[in-house]
């Protein structure tokens, strides 16, 4: 599919708003990427093979199940004792140099970054990919204030320069193919005879990105992992644009969760073993790095962190969904959706997409937008049995199906919702059998009209119209199971 | 053995037919089968749609009804999954200590109907014969949730005459999911049509499951396409012998 | 200004959000019931890093204690490349003559950027997963040292190598400042899942292994010839 003039993409699915306050619910954002057949394609063939990269290395790992058990265990210690490791952390971090700023929400983070970045009179900062920022919309937010944020990512790249949005939290480019990168690349890097093979592609980017790794000197990262015991900061990587960007600047931001922390450097022998395998289906990533504020002569010699809040305190406070909070973002969860597989990212309308951000960016929300996500899931439970730290995504996907329709039934646009009329109506007929009886005689009844003489229904009207667009329904015998025992009953000597 | 039988609400309405499996089925292998008419819904639609505060008073009405049966049989794995994994967390938040009490000593009594077979009944081979080409799907809560594993399958092994057809993506979601496949209906639709890719590409005249729930949905959409590849619940399967016509029951 | 203000309110969140967290499993406790060392011998463990290291296309080749400098010699002159650097306390023995060498006392990136090549010690290695560990003392040298150049010669003795990740942080005493976990050359999958090698750290990456846990010495290094495990 070539792009059409204007530099759209046939992967976009008609600019994707990741943005949960603006974004459309997920069954009507869902609706057009179910339409194009390449992103289907590519995301289907991305995450067949991280899958299958996956399972071969955790049928060779004997001691996988204890891992997760270990991973899971770990992070539960440091969500119960949060604030403790996060001030030792702070501690530490500051005894070796570096500055720690706390964010309670995406507009201070902003905020704090910017003034960071004033300070430096910069006017262009090289990023590592994190999600983080995209989450706290950082990028549009350094334009307005005249710093032009220089993603070094290659995903990241082709989403920038092909004005596109991430749709998974590890592979943030799956969705675009070979010859829709080599349509960006040529176009915006001036190289009109590129070719499409991923080497040429990759050779491009190397060349275009070298000249700011060595001139550019602040960098904003995010981070896999922040070390209580040591004040140390973690990153995970394949491509090398990390280290370039932890390594070369004079000034190096790192932004993180507040749920990040581990509680001492030993725990990377968990963590490391399930994240590798889990995120890109190896072993072990090209590369990790690990520094501790500033160490003289080597790297950054201006080093702050700033701890983002951004909801995730109210997380911690709820027994069931606190463990949406143990996420190492590793995208295993979205690699196995049956769901993801159909829409990719970008129908959840938030950076984070697929299972994990059905249970985190309600909450994050404060369940005030959002609100369609949790329902985005047939509950199959493929997400729980890969996560590497054993989150029970649908326990809190019910969780929070409970607590949205909690908040919507009190609304007076729900009273006539046939949704809604349809479940009070149910419990009521569930509540007895006498109800009950007569509710499936009047339903064979109500139906007749509908069946035809096969004994199938084609077509229903209201809710039920949205079973027939693509299903047809058998036509309700004349005899209930409850009916037939009964005459058998009586039949009886 | 006396045993309970729990129809789930859509087997006795839309499925009765798996339901009379059971009961020749289980009959057949010297089980003294009660249906309580009592019986209505577990409660699941409710609880998984949010709708917490219903679905308890159903759970609640389920556990009243079964309190005294030595043992609960039910042909659909999501009902027992909803039973194991969320009546726990109901009846700790919105019952009181006699409820749970109830509810603790009846859960260790309820079975989804292939591992009645096999771990109660400790029976394989149920004498059952149906000459067909069938592939089986494995549905989500069966194989997650309750961890059937094999059970089905050394079940079919023993069905004289059936050539069991291996489903390609055995462990994928069909799309069903209940109230999702009327509230993401485009999305389910979508799986469904990746499911029955590989159902189709079996050629089994059969396709069966332990959940009619999936059946509906997979069986819906093969009517749709006038596909002569039916549906059929392992029950119906396991209840058909050489003295009764296939047909009987599918 | 309101940065303290933050930090108050935030840490008064959490405590109050895990004020009455149930039991709690204390630090000490937690289940640690996965694979803590390895179970092979020492060749076999050799021979799995080597293995692991040849999947990722990175280079290995065994030699003697006796032989290193001779074969150090040997892969520089294999490699095509000229301008080299170092770290700061290298032994002289290392710095072959014959080339252009560039001791990293507080070189600038350009200096480094214009070395073809770059050559050090490493404090461990991990067979499992075939990873270089660098704690970047001054035989490993700073980041930089082992980013910039394409072209990565690391000495690793054969006593440094561990079978698993946990042996690892066993060795590790104190936790390091710094550390740079190199498991094969940088590459992507970013285009359609297509691994590709080199994007911006060294594309090239050689190890020597100096089988410094045998007693005597079984192999005698031929200059040009690649000793195989």
């Amino acid at each position: 599919m070539s792009g059409a003039a204007g530099g759209s993409i046939a992967t976009r699915s008609s600019d994707p708003v990741l943005d949960p306050v603006r974004a459309l619910p997920f069954p009507e954002a869902a609706l057009p990427i179910l339409h194009n057949t390449q992103l289907r394609t590519n995301v289907a063939h991305a995450t067949d093979i991280i899958q299958a990269k996956r399972a071969r290395l955790v049928q060779e790992k004997s001691d996988w199940q204890a891992l997760r058990t270990a991973a899971a265990a770990i992070r539960d210690n440091v969500l119960q004792n949060l604030g403790d490791y996060l001030e030792q952390f702070e501690t530490n971090c500051i005894a070796a140099g570096g500055f720690v700023h706390w964010a309670t929400d995406a507009d201070e983070a902003r905020r704090i970054i910017l003034d960071l970045l004033r300070d430096e009179n910069a006017s262009e900062v090289i990023k590592i990919k994190t999600m983080t920022s995209a989450e706290i919309q950082l990028n549009p937010a350094l334009e307005a204030a005249g710093i032009h944020p220089v993603e070094t990512d290659l995903a990241e790249l082709i989403l920038q320069l092909g004005d596109d949005e991430p749709s998974h939290i590890v592979v943030p480019a799956l969705h675009v193919n070979r010859f829709q990168v080599r349509e960006i690349f040529a176009r915006r890097m001036g190289l009109p005879n590129l070719a499409d093979d991923p080497q040429a592609l990759t050779a491009a980017a190397r060349a275009h990105l070298r000249k700011k790794f060595l001139s550019v000197p602040a960098a904003i990262s995010g981070a896999n992992f922040l070390i209580a015991e040591t004040g140390s900061v973690s990153i995970v990587e394949s491509e090398g644009n990390g280290r370039m960007c932890l390594t070369l600047p004079r000034t190096l931001i790192t932004l993180a969760g507040i749920e990040k922390v581990l509680p001492r450097y030993r725990d990377l022998e968990v963590m490391l073993q399930i994240l590798a395998r889990s995120a890109t289906g190896e072993r072990m990533n090209p590369y990790t790095s690990l520094w501790t504020g500033v160490v003289p002569n080597d790297g950054p010699q201006r080093f702050h962190v700033v701890l983002l809040d951004n909801g995730r305190s109210s997380i911690l406070a709820r027994p069931v969904e606190r463990q949406t909070l143990r996420c190492i973002r590793c995208a295993a969860c979205q690699n196995a959706c049956p769901v993801y597989r159909q829409t990719g990212g970008h129908a959840y309308g938030s950076v984070y997409g697929g299972p994990i951000g059905a249970i985190l960016t309600p909450q994050l929300m404060h369940l005030e937008h959002a609100q369609s996500l949790p329902y985005a899931s047939s509950l199959c439970g493929a997400c729980y049995e890969v996560c590497p730290v054993k989150i029970n995504i649908p326990e809190v996907l019910i969780e929070l199906r409970a607590q949205v329709t909690d908040i919507e039934r009190k609304q007076a646009t729900r009273v006539f919702d046939p949704m809604y009329l349809g479940m009070r109506v149910a419990n009521t007929i569930f509540s007895s059998a006498g109800l009950f009886h007569l509710a499936q005689r009047l339903g064979r009844i109500a139906l007749a009209p509908f069946t035809r003489k096969d004994g199938w229904i084609h077509s229903l009207p209201s809710l039920g119209s949205r079973w027939t667009v693509s299903r047809d329904l058998r036509g309700l015998s004349k005899q209930t199971f409850r009916d037939w025992w009964s005459v058998r009953q009586k039949e009886k000597p | 053995m006396r045993a309970s039988l729990f129809i789930a609400c859509y087997n006795d309405t839309l499925f009765p037919e798996t339901g009379r499996a059971v009961v020749h089925l289980l009959e057949r292998l010297g089980v003294n089968l009660d249906f309580n008419p009592g019986q209505t819904c577990c409660g699941q639609m409710h609880a998984n749609t949010g709708f917490r505060a219903e679905a308890f008073s159903q759970a609640k009405r389920f556990v009243r009804l079964y309190q005294n049966a030595e043992t609960v049989v039910i042909p659909s794995s999501s009902c027992v999954a909803m039973i194991r994994d969320q009546y726990p967390g109901l009846f700790a938040e919105l019952g009181n200590d006699s409820l749970r009490n109830e509810f603790t000593a009846l859960f260790p009594r309820v079975y989804e109907l292939s591992e009645f077979l096999i771990d109660k009944l400790a029976v394989e081979d149920v004498g059952a014969y149906f000459p067909h080409r069938v592939t089986y799907h494995a549905s989500c809560h069966g194989l997650r949730a309750l961890h059937l594993g094999d059970r089905p399958f050394r079940l079919l092994s023993k069905v004289r005459g059936l050539e069991l057809v291996p489903l390609a993506n055995l462990d994928r979601c069909c799309g069903f999911g209940g109230t999702f496949s009327i509230k993401n209906a485009a999305v389910s639709s979508a799986m469904l049509e990746t499911k029955l890719h590989d159902v189709l590409s079996t050629r089994a005249e059969f396709c069966a499951a332990l959940d009619n729930s999936c059946l509906m949905h997979l069986g819906g959409a093969l009517h749709r396409r006038s596909n002569p590849m039916r549906t059929i619940h392992l029950a119906q399967i396991l209840a058909c012998t050489g003295s009764t016509p296939a047909e009987a029951f599918a | 200004m309101s940065a303290t203000g933050s930090r108050q309110s935030i840490l008064a969140r959490i405590r109050s959000a895990t004020a009455d967290s149930a039991s709690t499993t204390p630090y000490a406790s937690l289940p640690r019931n996965y694979t803590h060392s390895g179970s092979q011998p020492t060749a076999a463990v050799l021979h799995l890093l080597a293995e692991r290291l040849r999947e990722y296309d990175a280079d290995l080749i065994e030699c003697s204690p006796a032989d290193l400098a001779a074969c150090i010699a040997d892969r520089l002159a294999a490699s095509g490349r000229h301008k080299f650097v170092a770290p700061t306390d290298l032994p002289a023995a290392w710095l072959a003559p014959g080339f252009d060498w560039l001791i990293d006392h507080n070189l600038t990136h350009h200096q480094i950027e214009l070395c073809d090549g770059v050559l050090t010690a490493a404090f461990a290695a991990i067979a499992d997963s075939g990873t270089i560990v660098l704690h970047h003392s001054s035989t490993e040298g700073r980041r930089v040292l082992t980013l910039l150049p394409d072209w990565h010669l690391c000495i690793l003795r054969a006593t440094q190598v561990v079978e698993t990740l946990p042996e690892y942080f066993s060795r590790c005493g104190h936790p390091p400042a710094l550390v740079t976990f190199i498991s094969g050359p940088s590459a992507t999958a970013d285009i359609e899942m297509t691994r590709i090698k080199g994007v911006h750290g060294p594309r090239f990456l050689n190890v020597i292994l100096v089988r410094d846990d045998l007693q005597s010495v079984p192999h005698h290094y031929e200059a040009g010839s690649h000793e195989q495990l």
